[in-house]
């Protein structure tokens, strides 16, 4: 598979604080790559890395199956971003910030007018940026980062600060980005949410380790419900089903069915029914992708 | 690339009030000498049969402060651009090397100090001419008292930059840029090593020369250690 950004073992300490250990990432071409994980988890550093802000205390970083070492500037040419709190220079108007920055990155001038009207903010274009909304300042950001039309776009938490309306906004314009520009896109947030709602391809961290990297559809398999099934002899019960070829699993005394349709429940009921067994309750487990979420970032602390 | 962060950096200055100060610096000096000629001029004219000397050196006496003072205000101002909103990850994220960035804002710095000196060669010569002091206009001496502090205050220049592009707290340079004012100030009193005494272009050999050479020569080593520091550490 062709990978945009991989990094080995890469590592960041902060004197003994280890803010990224280890971390392996992968991003294939093409993909919305949701970085998920808690405040503090350290993606901010990661990201930071990533566009050689900072050194890694360890470890290699590969963006275009480029040694960022040794290629940073042209790798940089091919990537746009937003790292935390959007940066800007208050006492000039929208465009000449973006002038400012398009002056380095080298694009036509129709290309400001061009990310305004993206994201939004065309109408603003003339105004001191001193006056903005967090929410205007944060699509301004956005602006710039894609002011290179890049072919990797990094996005860090890039939802903060903005209205309800101004999250969709910004989510549809990021789903649009692949297909249309065929961009890669990383997009951090500590709200799974968030990434639920946009990313193909999912990385969790905690702690500086990434626990959890996969699809999207990976991840929703966790979240899939089950039933479960309290019963007179759970472990002879649970053996009934199995030999009725009906897929099942067995905690703590309560059986459970994983995604099964009405039918089959029922059938298993009817089954257990006839087998003798009394049937106590049966309800639906609720897991949601948070549930799985922090229990993934529990089984990392406690592990 | 430098050509591409100097239009940069020149666009960001906008409307920091860094064009107002760099205009502001030598009319400042050469109206102190409008007060003071305004004042007693029949006095100073008599204190020196070389007038147009005795002026330049009546108008020296208020540049050094001025360009250290300058100095300080106009490197803060700079930093402030990319402090306010931590805009330094934003800029280090583009295509340029930090060296670039770093060498940008030092030539941004040095081209106001010098259109500054260049100001300040004109408005002493023009009001020079208008008091009618007499004699050969002294070219050369115009010259050197427009141009030598400028180069003799280059390692106050690359230490402030410095101190403002990598302090979190921009309390540093501030308190640095106001301990060099006074050491400026009081220069007349301290040894011949500080750094901030230079710009008085006073030495044991009377020679204003060894000031401008030792402000090139130790301004270069600061500015390289400064920007080797800058570009080792992690961007703010
Ligand atoms: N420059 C720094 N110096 C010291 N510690 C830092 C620095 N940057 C981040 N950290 C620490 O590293 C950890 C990870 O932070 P960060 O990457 O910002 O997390 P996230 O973006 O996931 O919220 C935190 O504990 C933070 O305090
Ligand atoms: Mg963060």
């Amino acid at each position: 598979m062709e990978y945009i950004v991989r990094t080995e073992n890469l590592s960041k300490h902060f004197g003994q604080e280890k803010a990224v250990s280890g971390l392996e990432m992968k991003i294939p071409k093409g993909e919305i790559y949701g970085f998920l994980g808690p405040n503090g988890a350290g993606k901010t550093t990661t990201i930071r890395m990533l566009l050689g802000l900072m050194k890694p205390t360890s470890g290699r970083i590969e963006i275009f199956q480029n040694d960022l070492k040794k290629e940073r500037l042209n790798i940089l040419k091919r990537v746009g971003s937003l790292v935390e709190s959007p940066s800007y220079y208050p006492h000039l108007t929208a465009k000449e910030n973006l002038e400012a920055m398009r002056k380095i990155v080298g694009m036509p001038k129709q290309r400001i007018n061009e990310v305004l009207e993206i994201v939004r903010l065309t109408a603003a274009g003339d105004k001191k940026v001193k006056g903005f909304s967090l929410g205007m300042k944060q699509r301004l950001g956005i602006a710039a980062s894609l002011l290179n039309n890049p072919e990797l776009l990094i996005l860090d938490e890039p939802t903060n600060g903005l209205d309800p309306s101004g999250i969709i906004e910004i989510r549809n314009l990021i789903k649009s980005l692949p297909s249309e520009c065929g961009m890669t896109v990383l997009i951090s947030s500590h709200l799974l949410s968030e990434i639920d709602q946009m990313a193909t391809t999912v990385g969790i961290v905690t702690k500086g380790k990434m626990i959890f990297q996969d699809s999207i559809e990976a991840m929703r398999m966790f979240a899939q419900q089950s039933v479960l099934l309290k019963v007179s002899e759970s472990d002879k019960a649970w053996r009934a089903l199995l030999g009725r070829g009906m897929k099942a699993g067995l905690d703590n005394g309560i059986i459970s069915l994983p995604q099964q349709s009405d039918e089959n429940v029922a059938e298993a009921v009817r089954g257990l029914v006839e087998d003798g067994f009394s049937v106590y309750r049966v309800e639906e487990e609720k897991r949601s992708l948070e549930d799985i979420f922090l229990q993934m970032t529990r089984e990392e602390q406690a592990g | 690339m430098m050509g591409k962060l100097l239009s940069a950096e020149f666009m960001k200055i906008k409307r920091k009030g860094i064009w107002f100060l760099t205009v502001l610096g030598p009319i400042g000096v050469v109206a102190m000498q409008m007060v003071n000629y305004g004042v007693r001029k029949e006095y100073l004219f008599r204190q020196n049969d070389d007038r147009w000397g005795y002026y330049l050196d009546n108008i020296h006496s208020f540049t050094p402060l001025a360009i250290v003072l300058g100095i300080v205000i106009l490197t803060s101002f700079m930093s402030s651009i990319e402090n306010e909103t931590n805009a330094w990850k934003q800029l280090m994220a583009l295509p340029v090397s930090k060296m670039g960035v770093y060498l940008s804002k030092f030539t941004v710095l040095s081209v106001l100090l010098l259109i500054s000196s260049v100001l300040l060669l004109l408005f002493t010569l023009a009001f020079g001419i208008s008091l009618d002091l007499g004699g050969e206009i002294p070219y050369a001496g115009l010259l050197k008292y427009s141009f030598y502090p400028f180069f003799a205050a280059l390692p106050v220049l690359a230490l402030q930059l410095w101190a403002a592009a990598v302090s979190v707290n921009q309390g540093v340079p501030i308190t640095l840029g106001i301990l060099g004012v006074i050491l400026t100030y009081a220069g007349y009193a301290l040894p011949d090593w500080l750094i901030w005494k230079w710009p008085l272009l006073m030495n044991d050999w009377e020679e204003p020369l060894i000031n401008v050479l030792l402000g090139g020569g130790a301004g270069l080593i600061l500015y390289a250690a400064g920007m080797i520091d800058f570009v080792r550490r992690d961007v703010k």
